[in-house]
């Protein structure tokens, strides 16, 4: 079984979940076993404003341990990550960072804030 | 959580058959140019969330999203037969693909069929903006299908890849599949610089 401990930045009590990679995908949105998939399959919110299409920022995470059992990111995703409030050498999109091993042991960090209602001074 | 809104169908205009406006009238919400609204919509028992770019400027009153009609597609069926008057929940705005003035460089945008709809507001906003520098747009419709790929993509290379040596331009790419990275990879690998080929792919 593989293992993944959120860490959220708001404060909010850990939670630890234990699930199997070849069962995914866990619902609809995101890269079928992603960790988007398997946090909204498992009851945890997860902000995900394009619907988990790798369109926007607001699913990033940053993995505090065990990356290397992810899948690595491609150009697409690191081009968003660039935009990405807060970010740090190990963040990720939750939803196209998939788990690849069956036995990782994943630790991500959920940050505070996404862009959201960012808006310019010409904004209006 | 996001703050969510909801929103009346103020207008709709068909701009081609399975291809239309929904005009969405309620809360006035600050937004940049090219940014996107997330719609929560309720199909089959569960809650749907779609993004679709504003098409419309921060400026005007209604917020207005184009869309069309997604083969085997769940979301695009169900806002496609909403009337005027109908209820749509959404968070926003959303999105890094943005321009809040025209760039200090050539800016050309690239859009391909409904891809327009978040150029259209970005393009005002340049065009407001404006400085010496020219604004161009590349737009790709063949009636409600989308531009063959590799015409699209002959044509960009035509012009800005081989037509001369100046690597200097800003571009904003907006399309569906896999044209947009097409295009992406393209530019960059002609040595523009990777921040100068902004994208949105759908």
């Amino acid at each position: 079984m593989a293992r993944i401990r959120i860490i959220f930045e708001n404060g909010d009590p850990e939670r630890v979940i234990e699930f199997d990679p070849a069962r995914a995908p866990f619902q609809h949105d995101g890269k079928p076993g992603s960790i988007l998939d398997v946090l909204l399959g498992h009851g945890i919110h997860l902000e995900h404003a394009c619907g988990g299409n790798c369109a926007c920022t607001t699913c990033h995470v940053i993995v505090k341990g065990g990356g290397k059992a992810l899948s690595e990111s491609d150009e697409s995703e690191e081009d968003l990550l660039d935009k990405a409030p807060g970010l740090t050498p190990t963040s990720r999109l939750g939803c196209q960072a998939v788990v690849e091993d069956p036995d990782a042991e994943i630790v991500v960090v959920i940050p505070r804030y996404t862009i959201n209602q960012i808006v310019s001074e010409h904004g209006g | 959580m996001a703050v969510e809104y909801e929103a009346r169908v103020a207008r709709i205009v068909e701009h081609a058959p399975d291809t239309r406006s929904l005009f969405l009238s309620g809360p006035r919400i600050a937004f940049r140019p090219g940014q996107f609204i997330s719609c929560l919509l309720p199909v089959g028992g569960e809650t749907l969330i779609r993004p679709y770019s504003l098409a419309s400027s921060p400026e005007e009153d209604d917020l207005e999203i184009c869309l069309n009609l997604v083969p085997g597609g769940r979301a695009s069926p169900y806002l496609l037969t909403l009337p005027v008057g109908a209820q749509v929940r959404f968070t926003g705005p959303w999105g890094t693909f943005v321009l809040d003035r025209a760039p200090e460089a050539e800016a050309v945008f690239i859009a391909d069929g409904t891809g327009i709809a978040p150029i259209r507001p970005m393009l005002r906003r340049a065009l407001a903006t404006a400085t010496r520098h020219p604004l161009r747009l590349l737009y790709g419709a063949f009636h409600n299908e989308h531009v063959p790929s590799a015409r699209l993509r002959d044509e960009v290379a035509r012009r800005w890849v081989d037509g001369d040596a100046d690597r200097a331009r800003r571009f904003f790419i907006c399309g569906v599949g896999a044209i947009v990275p097409a295009l992406r990879d393209l530019l960059r690998g002609a040595g523009y610089e990777r921040r100068a080929v902004q994208y949105e792919k759908w």
